[in-house]
C-alpha cells in the first residue's frame, strides 16, 4: 500500500505518480461542499462547460463517492458538516486524493477564527489521520474563488503534467 | 419531438470554445488580481497591511529578534486592499493565479526585519528600517530617546522635563 | 396614475392613523422619531401583537425582517427591532420593543405574520428570548451546541465561543465518524454529504404530502464575526456571505452604514455599483437557467447557457478584478474605476449576450417536454406569497410586483427606466419566464447606465462615526431582496442583521411542493433559485412503506424526463 499523505506530495513526486498509475483510466471527481459560499462551486460546475471542458482530461463528475478517485473539497469544514466529511472520504476506494480548493479550504479564509467552523482541511487532515482515516495525497489550491483555470492547474498538478510552481520563501529586509 | 435539434445549427455556427489551458494563454483580463508579491527592499515592516487584511493572511509575528511579516496566499482573498494601503508601495498585485501545491508549507512567504531593542528593558518594538524612516521623515527628533521603546521613552523624557523618576 | 397616487395618499392616512391609534396606548408607546425614510416607533412589548397586526392587515404592508440586539451595556435590555416596509413609499417602519434582561420573554407574533417563524427562532437561538405561546426549537445552532450560550450576546467574544464549543463538538464529530457505520447505498447513490441544506420530502406512491427543511449546515457566525471587524473590512466577509450574489451583500452592507451615518455617495460610485449589480444578476439568471435546464434534463441547453454566460464572467472581472467576489466595494463608494474602453467592450458583449441568450430560450423554451415540466407545477397562490411576505422573482412570478430597485430606490435605479417583469400564474413556468425577462431587462438598464455614467469621484474621503445609529441596506438581489439592519459601533458595527432573500423565500417551498410529482421536486425547490450546490439533495420518505432513501436531485428530476419521452 503505498504511503503518501498531503505534505509529502513533493519530495515523494515519483511514489505519486505510482500511486495514481493504479488508476488505469480516467479520473473521476466527486464534489463535497462544506459550508462554502457557492463561489468555489460554480466555477468547479463551470469547469465542467465548453470554455474550460474538463472532461478532456478524462475527469468526471460523479454522484457517489464510492465511484470517486478525487474529492473536490470547497468550504472551510462548518462543524456540522464534519462527521459527513469523514464518511465521504472514508467511502472513497483507495487511492484516494482530495483536491482542497479555494481560499476556505486552504487556509479557512475569512472564518479561520469562527466558532462553528473548522478553518480548511489541514486542520481536518490531521483529525483524519488520528482517525485513522488515510489520505493518500492533496493538492491545495488557492484562491478567492479559484478561477476554473486554477482548478484545472490544480488537477493538472495532481495529474503530474505540471509541476507546482510556488515554493517557500524568505527574504530579508 | 424534434424541437430541440434546433439547438444544432447554434452549436455549428459557434464551433469550439474551449480554451485549451494549460495548453494555451488562460482567460484573464487586464485587470485581474491576483496573488500579491512583496518587494522586500521597499517594505518597512510598519504592519499596515496586517491590520487592513480582512481574512488576517497577512500577520506579524516575533521571533526571536527579528519581526516577521508572514504572508499566507493560502487565506488571502485578493482583494487588494494591502496594496491600496500600503504606505510604501510596497506591495504589488500581480497575475499570478497557478499556486497549486501539495504542500501547505509552500504557500507561505516570508519578509524578515530587523528588530530594535530596547537598551533598558530589552524590549523589541520596531523594526531598524522603521525607525530610520521615522528618524529621516520627522525633523528635530530628540534622536537620544530614538532607541528606546515606548515606555522607556516616556519615563526619559518625564526624567528629562521633570528630574524626577516616576 | 392619479388613481396610483390617490392609493399612496391613502396608505399614507392609513400609517398615519395606525401611528395615531399606537398612541392611544400613551402609557405603552415611549416616542416616534423619524429620519430619512426610517420611521422608528419604541413600544412596549405587551402590545407588541396589537401593533404588529393593525400593521399587517393594511394593504402593501410587509414585514421585511426582524433584528435582536444585546443592548445590555447600553441600557441594561435587548431590543428587538421589526422591520415592516410599505410597498412603493419607500418608507420602513421600525417597532423597536424593549426586552428587559431578568425576564426575557416577548409575545409572538407568528400568528398574525408567518413569515416571522424563523426570525423568532433565530432570536432564541442566538440570544435566547423566549417567545411566549409558541413552539421553539434549535434552528441556526447545531444540536450538540452547549445549553444556555448565546453566541450573540455580548460577554462571549469569539475565541471564547471557539473554546467552548469547538473542541467537543470536534470530538462529537469523531464518535459518529469512526462508528464504522456500514452505509448502504441504495442503488447507485450515496447517503454522503453533497450539500449542507436539505429537504425532507414526504410522498405517499409518487405525490409529495408534505416536505420539512432541514438544513443551517452553512452558518458560519457571520453576524459575531463582523462584530470584530473594522468598517472597511465587512464588505469583503459580506461578500463572502454568497458566492453567487456576493455583491448584492457588500452593497448592501454600505448602504446600510451610509444610511445610518449620512454619508453621501458621488454619483459615479452609485453608476458603477449599479452596473456591477445588473451583470451579476446576469451571470446569476443565466446560471438558474442552465441548471434548470439540467434539472429538466436537457444538457445541451444547460452547457448553452453556461457558454454564454463565461462571457459575462470575463466582462466582470474586467470591470472589476475578479470573476467573482468582486471586491470593490468600500463605505462611501467604490475602488475600481471604469474608462470608456472598458465601457465600449461591456457594451459589445452585451449586445452579444442579448443575441444569442434570445435565440437559446426561443429554443429551449419551445421544446414540449420543457413546456410540460414547467406549466402548472409547483404552483404558489398569490395569497400565500403575500401571507409569507415572499420577495423577488418567486413573488413576482405568482403576481406579487415587489421589486426593491423600483419601491426603495437605491444607487443609480433612480436615474434609468426599467420595467418589473410579473407573471400571475405562479407555476414553475412563471418564475422562470420572470427571469428570462428580468435578463433582458437588465441588459437594457445596463445600456442606460453604462451610457449616462456621470464623470467625478468614486469615493468619498472620509467619513465619521457616530456610534449606535440605526441604518438599513436594501438590494434587489436575483433572488429577491437583501436586507441589511445595522447599528453603528465605534470602529466596528454594533450589531449587523443579515437578511438573506432565501431565508423569506424558503417556507414557500413547501407549499409550492404539496401534490407535485416526485419528478417534479428538484425542479420546484430550484424555482425559488436558492443556492444551489446548497439544495442538490433530498431525502424521500414513503409513508405508505416507511423507507427512507436519500436520492441525488438530479436522479429524481432525470426521472421525470423519462417518463415524458
Amino acid at each position: 500500500m503505498v504511503q503518501l499523505l498531503g505534505g509529502e506530495l513533493n519530495s515523494k513526486g515519483i511514489d505519486l505518480r505510482k500511486a495514481l498509475s493504479r488508476i488505469k483510466r480516467s479520473i473521476w471527481v466527486y464534489h463535497i461542499n462544506t459550508g462554502s459560499c457557492n463561489g468555489c462551486d460554480i466555477e468547479i460546475l463551470d469547469v465542467l462547460t465548453p470554455y474550460f471542458d474538463v472532461e478532456r482530461f478524462g475527469i468526471k463528475l460523479v454522484a457517489s463517492p464510492r465511484h470517486a478517485d478525487l474529492a473536490l473539497l470547497t468550504g472551510p469544514i462548518t462543524i456540522k458538516t464534519f462527521s459527513k466529511v469523514y464518511r465521504a472520504l472514508n467511502a472513497m476506494p483507495r487511492p484516494r486524493f482530495v483536491l482542497a480548493i479555494g481560499s476556505c479550504a486552504v487556509g479557512g479564509n475569512i472564518w479561520f477564527e469562527s466558532y462553528s467552523t473548522l478553518g480548511g482541511f489541514p486542520k481536518a487532515l490531521e483529525m483524519f489521520s488520528e482517525m485513522g482515516l488515510e489520505i493518500d495525497g492533496v493538492v491545495y489550491v488557492p484562491g478567492c474563488p479559484a478561477r476554473p483555470e486554477a482548478i484545472i492547474y490544480g488537477a493538472a498538478t495532481l495529474l503530474g503534467l505540471q509541476k507546482p510552481k510556488t515554493r517557500y520563501r524568505r527574504f530579508k529586509a | 419531438m424534434v424541437k430541440f435539434l434546433k439547438i444544432l445549427p447554434i452549436a455549428i455556427k459557434t464551433g469550439t470554445v474551449t480554451i485549451k489551458y494549460p495548453y494555451q494563454e488562460p482567460l484573464i483580463t487586464e485587470s485581474f488580481r491576483g496573488a500579491i508579491e512583496i518587494d522586500p527592499n521597499k517594505c518597512v515592516g510598519c504592519g499596515a497591511c496586517t491590520r487592513i487584511c480582512p481574512p488576517k493572511a497577512l500577520t506579524m509575528t516575533i521571533e526571536s529578534n527579528t519581526i516577521i511579516l508572514k504572508y499566507f496566499v493560502g487565506r488571502c482573498i485578493f482583494c487588494g486592499m494591502c496594496a491600496d494601503t500600503c504606505p510604501e508601495k510596497a506591495i504589488s498585485i500581480t497575475k499570478e493565479f497557478e499556486l497549486a501545491t501539495g504542500n501547505i508549507f509552500d504557500l507561505y512567504a516570508d519578509v524578515e526585519h530587523e528588530v530594535k531593542t530596547c537598551p533598558i528593558c530589552g524590549k523589541t518594538f520596531i523594526t531598524r528600517k522603521l525607525s530610520d524612516k521615522i528618524i529621516s521623515k520627522v525633523p528635530d527628533i530628540p534622536l537620544e530617546t530614538m532607541d528606546l521603546c515606548p515606555d522607556c521613552r516616556r519615563k526619559e523624557t518625564l526624567k528629562k522635563f521633570i528630574g524626577v523618576p516616576e | 396614475m392619479s388613481s396610483a397616487i390617490a392609493n399612496s395618499i391613502q396608505l399614507l392616512m392609513e400609517v398615519s392613523s395606525i401611528i395615531s391609534k399606537v398612541i392611544e396606548f400613551n402609557e405603552k408607546v415611549f416616542g416616534i422619531e423619524q429620519r430619512n425614510g426610517i420611521v422608528r416607533i419604541k413600544i412596549h412589548r405587551d402590545v407588541l401583537p396589537y401593533v404588529a397586526q393593525k400593521l399587517a392587515t393594511t394593504k402593501g404592508i410587509y414585514m421585511r425582517t426582524m433584528m435582536a440586539s444585546d443592548e445590555r451595556d447600553l441600557e441594561g435590555v435587548y431590543r428587538l427591532y421589526y422591520l415592516f416596509g410599505i410597498d412603493r413609499e419607500h418608507i420602513n417602519i421600525v417597532l423597536e420593543v424593549a426586552v428587559p434582561q431578568e425576564d426575557p420573554k416577548v409575545p409572538t407574533i407568528v400568528d398574525i405574520i408567518k413569515a416571522a417563524d424563523w426570525y423568532e427562532l433565530e432570536a432564541h437561538d442566538m440570544l435566547g428570548i423566549e417567545f411566549i405561546d409558541r413552539r421553539l426549537y434549535r434552528l441556526v445552532l447545531p444540536e450538540d451546541w452547549p445549553e444556555k450560550v448565546y453566541p450573540l450576546r455580548k460577554e462571549y467574544s469569539v475565541q471564547d465561543l471557539m473554546k467552548l464549543y469547538r473542541p467537543k463538538a470536534v470530538e462529537y464529530a469523531k464518535e459518529i465518524g469512526a462508528e464504522n457505520i456500514v452505509v448502504i447505498p441504495i442503488g447507485p447513490y450515496h447517503p454522503a454529504l453533497h450539500e449542507p441544506e436539505f429537504f425532507e420530502v414526504y410522498v405517499s406512491g409518487e405525490r409529495v404530502i408534505d416536505a420539512k427543511y432541514v438544513g443551517f449546515m452553512v452558518h458560519r457566525g457571520i453576524e459575531k464575526l463582523g462584530e470584530n471587524m473594522k468598517y472597511d473590512q465587512v464588505p469583503f466577509l459580506a461578500e463572502r456571505i454568497c458566492g453567487i450574489c456576493g455583491f448584492v451583500h457588500s452593497t448592501s452592507y454600505c448602504q446600510a452604514v451610509e444610511s445610518a451615518l449620512n454619508t453621501d455617495v458621488p454619483e459615479r460610485a452609485q453608476f458603477i455599483r449599479s452596473i456591477i449589480l445588473e451583470i451579476e444578476r446576469i451571470h446569476s439568471h443565466l446560471l438558474w437557467f442552465g441548471v434548470a435546464l439540467h434539472l429538466l434534463g436537457y444538457d445541451t441547453g444547460f452547457m448553452h447557457s453556461w457558454r454564454i454566460r463565461e462571457q459575462v464572467m470575463v466582462l466582470a472581472e474586467l470591470l472589476t478584478g475578479s470573476r467573482k467576489t468582486y471586491g470593490i466595494n468600500v463605505v462611501g463608494g467604490v475602488r475600481r474605476d471604469i474608462d470608456n474602453d472598458k465601457i465600449r467592450k461591456a457594451i459589445e458583449v452585451l449586445k452579444n449576450v442579448e443575441d444569442e441568450f434570445k435565440k437559446l430560450v426561443e429554443i429551449s423554451i419551445n421544446i414540449p417536454q420543457v413546456i410540460a415540466r414547467l406549466k402548472g407545477t409547483g404552483v404558489l397562490p398569490l395569497g400565500e406569497a403575500i401571507a409569507l411576505s415572499l420577495v423577488g422573482p418567486t413573488a413576482r412570478g405568482s403576481g406579487l410586483d415587489r421589486d426593491v430597485r423600483r419601491d426603495y430606490p437605491y444607487a443609480a435605479y433612480r436615474y434609468i427606466s426599467f420595467r418589473v417583469p410579473t407573471y400571475s400564474e405562479g407555476d414553475n413556468l412563471a418564475r422562470t419566464l420572470v427571469r428570462v425577462d428580468e435578463v433582458f431587462e437588465s441588459i437594457n438598464m445596463l445600456y442606460q447606465l453604462l451610457d449616462k455614467v456621470p464623470s467625478g469621484e468614486i469615493r468619498v474621503e472620509s467619513w465619521t462615526v457616530e456610534p449606535y445609529r440605526l441604518g438599513v441596506g436594501s438590494v434587489e438581489a436575483p433572488r429577491g431582496e437583501v436586507i441589511h439592519v445595522l447599528l453603528t459601533g465605534r470602529y466596528s458595527p454594533y450589531r449587523w442583521r443579515v437578511r438573506a432573500p432565501t431565508y423569506q423565500n424558503l417556507p414557500a417551498v413547501s407549499i409550492m411542493l404539496k401534490g407535485v410529482d416526485l419528478a417534479d421536486v428538484p425542479l420546484t425547490i430550484a424555482s425559488i433559485d436558492p443556492c444551489f450546490s446548497c439544495t442538490d439533495r433530498a431525502i424521500v420518505i414513503d409513508i405508505g412503506r416507511s423507507v427512507i432513501k436519500t436520492i441525488p436531485i438530479e436522479f429524481l428530476s432525470l426521472k421525470g424526463s423519462k417518463a415524458i419521452r
